[in-house]
């Protein structure tokens, strides 16, 4: 039986000892009794902080295994999926569990950022091939770690976006059934346009013409294919591979039959409240900003850089801004399916207000008081790849129904403080990474290859004032 | 040392005396509201002891809007059509509909839906105490009979099972008719079971059928289905036949061969004797080999049957499972009255979208038998990841004091939620919303789900036979697409299949000819089309 905590014992226990709550401070668990989440929505109410804090704390905790660390029957795969055989070793940098803390990848150049090429991870189903040791890409996909600041901002532009789609759908589906025809409709939310669909008047939907979304059109903008709904779901995904921390939202007894599912003597290793907690931390960690301390050449430079940006056609798919309606985070949030916490699990949603966030204020608005979120990057799928050039097309496995040449568009923001570069973090340079556009991205790559050393100078400039704040 | 008394080891050592603890339910218990008044379903199935048996219904769509409507069997009472107007996601709603037949819809045991000419409009089967009808769908849920246009003979038996399905290279479905007790008979009702019929169509595109194969012996059938239960692509007619009437009878399995007489599987084939008061069978992939299990209902005990995986290949041997997955159901779970149960209408389903089958079973005592419950509330036995079924009926909602014979299973309301009706003797029908999980303080969603939808070109277009093969992770769950079995009830439509925690699933279709589709990639909670000409399936959204 998972032992709770009351809210006032919790905040005591909480702010003298982020350890672990009833533990003595040298404890080596991190988790301790882990958290509801009706402790973690009480928090939020009386001392989101005190939450926020503990979201940190289990982001950069080095996950023992009385946290439940390792997943000695279990595999990585996102779907509760058994080992066939014999147990996985503690460690193991492909098929995971590769990683003590999440800061241990996600660490440059603070918590909660990117990771260099030695903090890549193998992206694998997880289902054939549980046991690989290789980094042969015919086993995974090898991946860069992407930064998670700004991600909050992230999440409700995807929300919003999700939303605006399937309420376009669902127009043209009751224009055709009031018509009695066909109805032709392009989605398109926040200047981005995501193909087409047609609408029958029997209430079918011809998705063969859509573009860069999934069918269910819901935008998933985590992960570097855009495969991941939110940062929750990412979250309990993440513990799992990489920690062998098992979420009791997947991989309890409700879903699996049993509540030590990798069967390291450890049940219940992370409750809900706690998978809040690390959610909503990285949801309110401050996205990256523009550095303006540099010298006035290079301010000129970068200057000229963001135009030729544009002119080359770079922000075709890297948009300088979308506009963001709202800037209140709820977790559980609305699109995420079962196996992750839902809106409808549970009675009141977390409600964190990101406008209070220091950060806020430094976010423009439009004329429609909406706040752009200058994240540099469409939340879309392209093909990055063409038959001239196919440096980003180095994966031999697609994931989760996305093609291997496909990819979603980097946000460029905090570009300046994440090399390397590309999906993989095998390119040194700004500009090789340029140079390796391919597919959808060549008219503009060649642009940039056929402009001059001063422009393209420049435009580097530019993309080194996108950082991530120290 | 203290010596047992051989009392002491029967008791211990009889699997039906020192009974395992019951498996208790891990995971979601759906919510099971009954709605039957405030959906408009007001219907009886009632009559003298022909009506014992039967008290079907067939759920299908009438009128092209993809919700299943019910028409139900009556018994000495008209049948009647409900129209489903339910919301998506909504309350159960339904508009009584119009069936001007006349003396056609009396007497009426059991219906099965089955698009016999392939018109895209779902015609029914009527299983009737004398001359069985077609009716013929105009496609606005009106119908009309149509035994003369297909020449089709509906004899005078009673009759209380049924099954189809379309044998190699036709365009035309062959049907199965399961008799019961011939009261004409000398010495009836006792070991004078009526043979049972094949209707083979004639050749042709067009609905014709002339004179009926017999299926001799019969044994009193009370449910049949075309059942590829070796996975062979030939299916064969298996028939669970009452005891209760029959002398020196057991349960059949017929070799149904295209063109070929058919010929029953006899001990020599490996055929084992089963006797039972056989009233229902379900067919269910329970481990996913792609070969089915059976759930047969009875008085006493559901046999839960799984092909023997040490018997010659092609023996249809049968080892009984249901004690050790605890699905033996074979008395009341509730209440005070421990007399044996009375099984009848048995499927298999995913009430709470876990990716594990469940087994639903009606029960109810024939009318007064004093030797079995009384009280006999259906069962709804929840799938465990132990491979045990667990009995939550009481918890669930459904632990009613009706006597159910018939059921429904279909999302009534489209809300990727499975609902049921069932029809009960005696006493108003019953309409269960499946509201979602219980919880606390109320419902929460389940698991993810499909709902699948099939065409395909000819005869067959809603490709009766096909094997629905959905992949989750390393798993995969698999569906037929069948008409027949169950209790004098089958539906048609949407196929559904619960996806657990999947977010996504590759769906690949074993059309009925026996040719695997490609995968078809879909993501969860969606109405799936999967047209065979089409490489690409689509999504239907409710209104």
């Amino acid at each position: 039986m998972r032992k709770v905590l009351g809210v006032t014992n919790l905040l005591l226990l909480l702010s003298a000892c982020p350890a672990a709550a009833e533990e003595p401070a040298w404890s080596e668990s991190h988790i301790g009794t882990t958290l509801t989440f009706a402790d973690a929505l009480k928090l939020s109410q009386t001392n989101l902080q005190t939450l926020l804090d503990r979201g940190e704390m289990l982001f950069t905790a080095k996950f023992t295994t009385l946290d439940g660390a390792g997943r000695p029957k279990a595999t990585q795969a996102i779907v509760p999926t058994k080992r066939k055989r014999g147990e996985n070793a503690s460690f193991q940098r492909t098929g995971g569990p590769d990683a003590s803390a999440c800061s241990g990848c996600h660490n440059d150049p603070i918590p909660g950022a990117a990771g260099e090429f030695v903090a890549n991870v193998f992206a694998s189903e997880g289902f054939e091939s549980a046991d690989f040791d290789s980094i042969d890409p015919q086993f995974s996909s090898e991946r860069n770690t992407n930064s998670m600041t700004g991600s909050g901002l992230i999440e409700l532009l995807a929300r919003e976006m999700t939303a605006d789609l399937q309420t376009q759908r669902r127009a043209a589906l009751q224009q055709a059934r009031q018509t009695g025809k066909d109805v032709y409709a392009r989605l398109e939310t926040k200047g981005v346009r995501f193909g087409f669909i047609t609408a029958k008047p029997d209430g079918i939907l011809d998705i063969t013409k859509l573009e860069g979304i999934d069918t269910d059109l819901v935008v998933r903008p985590f992960s570097q294919k855009g495969v991941f709904t939110s940062l929750r779901q990412f979250t309990v995904n993440a513990m799992n591979q990489h920690h062998g921390i098992e979420a009791d939202e997947r991989f309890g007894a409700r879903w699996t039959g049993t509540d030590d599912f990798d069967e390291d003597g450890k049940a219940h290793e992370l409750a809900a409240g706690d998978v809040s907690a690390v959610a909503l931390w990285q949801a309110t960690l401050p996205p990256p900003t523009v550095r303006t301390d540099v010298p006035s050449d290079w301010q000129v430079a970068a200057a000229n850089g963001e135009r030729a940006f544009a002119d080359m056609g770079c922000t075709e798919c890297h948009k300088t801004s979308l506009p963001l309606r709202s800037l209140a985070f709820s977790d559980p949030g609305p699109f995420d399916a079962a196996g992750t916490l839902r809106r409808a699990d549970v009675a009141t949603p977390i409600n964190v207000d990101l406008a209070a966030r220091p950060w806020a204020s430094g976010l423009a608005r439009n004329e429609k008081g909406e706040w752009l979120v200058p994240l540099f990057g469409d939340l879309k799928r392209h093909v990055i790849v063409d038959e001239g050039i196919a440096t980003l097309g180095n994966e031999i496995m697609g994931q989760r129904f996305v093609e291997r040449d496909v990819f979603m568009t980097a946000e460029l923001w905090g570009i300046g403080s994440t090399a390397p570069y590309g999906h993989r973090g095998d390119i040194t340079t700004l500009d090789g990474v340029i140079r390796a556009h391919a597919g959808e991205g060549r008219k503009a790559r060649d642009a940039y290859v056929h402009s001059d050393d001063t422009t393209r100078s420049h435009l580097i400039a530019f993309l080194k004032t996108l950082v991530i704040r120290k | 040392m203290r010596y047992l008394s051989l009392a002491s080891l029967l008791l211990i050592s009889s699997p039906a005396l020192a009974e395992e603890a019951p498996a208790v339910p891990l995971n979601d218990i759906p919510v099971m509201h009954e709605e039957h008044e405030s959906a408009g379903v007001s219907h009886v199935y009632d009559g003298p002891w022909e009506y014992f048996v039967g008290g079907g219904g067939a759920a299908f769509d009438c009128n092209g809007d993809r919700k299943p409507d019910m028409l139900l069997a009556g018994g000495k009472n008209p049948a009647q059509l409900f129209i489903n107007e339910s919301a998506a996601g909504g309350a159960l709603k339904f508009r009584e509909g119009r069936l001007d037949l006349g003396k056609e819809m009396e007497k009426v045991a059991g219906a099965y839906p089955l698009d016999v000419d392939g018109d895209g409009h779902m015609d029914v089967v009527l299983l009737r105490v004398g001359q069985n009808v077609l009716l013929k769908g105009n496609g606005d849920c009106t119908f009309s009979v149509a035994n003369r246009e297909w020449s089709f003979d509906g004899g005078s038996e009673w009759t209380t099972a049924f099954s189809a399905r379309w044998e190699d290279g036709q365009n035309v479905p062959t049907m199965a008719f399961g008799n019961y007790v011939d009261r004409k008979a000398p010495g009836a009702p006792w070991g004078t079971c009526h043979d049972n019929f094949l209707f083979r169509p004639q050749p042709g595109d067009k609905p014709s059928y002339g004179e009926a194969t017999r299926l001799a012996p019969g044994y009193c059938a009370l449910s049949m289905m075309f059942t590829d239960w070796n996975n062979s692509g030939e299916p064969s007619l298996r028939i669970t036949n009452d005891r209760q009437y029959y002398r020196g009878g057991e349960e059949q399995l017929w070799r149904v061969s295209p063109k070929q007489a058919p010929k029953l599987y006899t001990r020599s084939d490996g055929w084992q004797r089963v006797v039972i008061w056989g009233m229902g069978i379900a067919e269910g992939d329970l481990d996913s080999d792609g070969v089915p299990e059976y759930a047969l209902t009875s008085m006493g005990d559901t046999k839960l049957q799984v092909l023997d995986d040490e018997a010659d290949e092609g023996s249809p041997v049968y080892r009984d499972i249901a004690f050790e997955r605890g699905a033996t159901a074979h008395r009341p779970y509730t209440g005070t009255d421990h007399k044996p149960s009375t099984g009848w209408h048995s499927e298999f389903a995913d009430f709470n979208n876990d990716s594990l089958l469940d087994l639903f079973i009606a029960k109810g005592n024939v009318e007064a038998m004093e030797d079995f419950a009384a009280f006999d509330p259906d069962n709804l036995l929840l799938g465990q990841w132990d491979g045990r079924l667990a009995e939550s009926g009481a918890e669930a909602g459904i632990a009613l004091p009706t006597k159910g014979r018939g059921a429904l299973v279909a999302d009534f309301n489209l809300d990727g939620n499975l609902d049921l009706a069932v029809i009960n003797r005696g006493g108003p029908a019953s309409l269960f919303r499946n509201a979602g999980a219980k919880t606390d303080s109320g419902t929460i969603p389940m698991g993810n789900w499909l709902e699948i939808e099939l065409h395909q070109k000819g005869g067959n277009r809603n490709a009766v036979g096909a094997m629905v093969n959905v992949k989750i992770g390393t798993r995969t769950v698999n569906r037929w697409v069948d008409v027949g079995g169950g209790h004098a009830s089958g539906h048609a439509g949407w196929v559904h299949v619960g996806l657990g925690n999947s977010e996504r699933a590759e769906i690949r279709v074993k059309w009925p000819d026996g040719d695997w589709s490609h995968p078809y990639r879909v993501f969860a909670n969606q109405f799936v089309i999967i047209d065979r000409a089409n490489p690409v399936a689509n999504y239907w959204y409710p209104e």
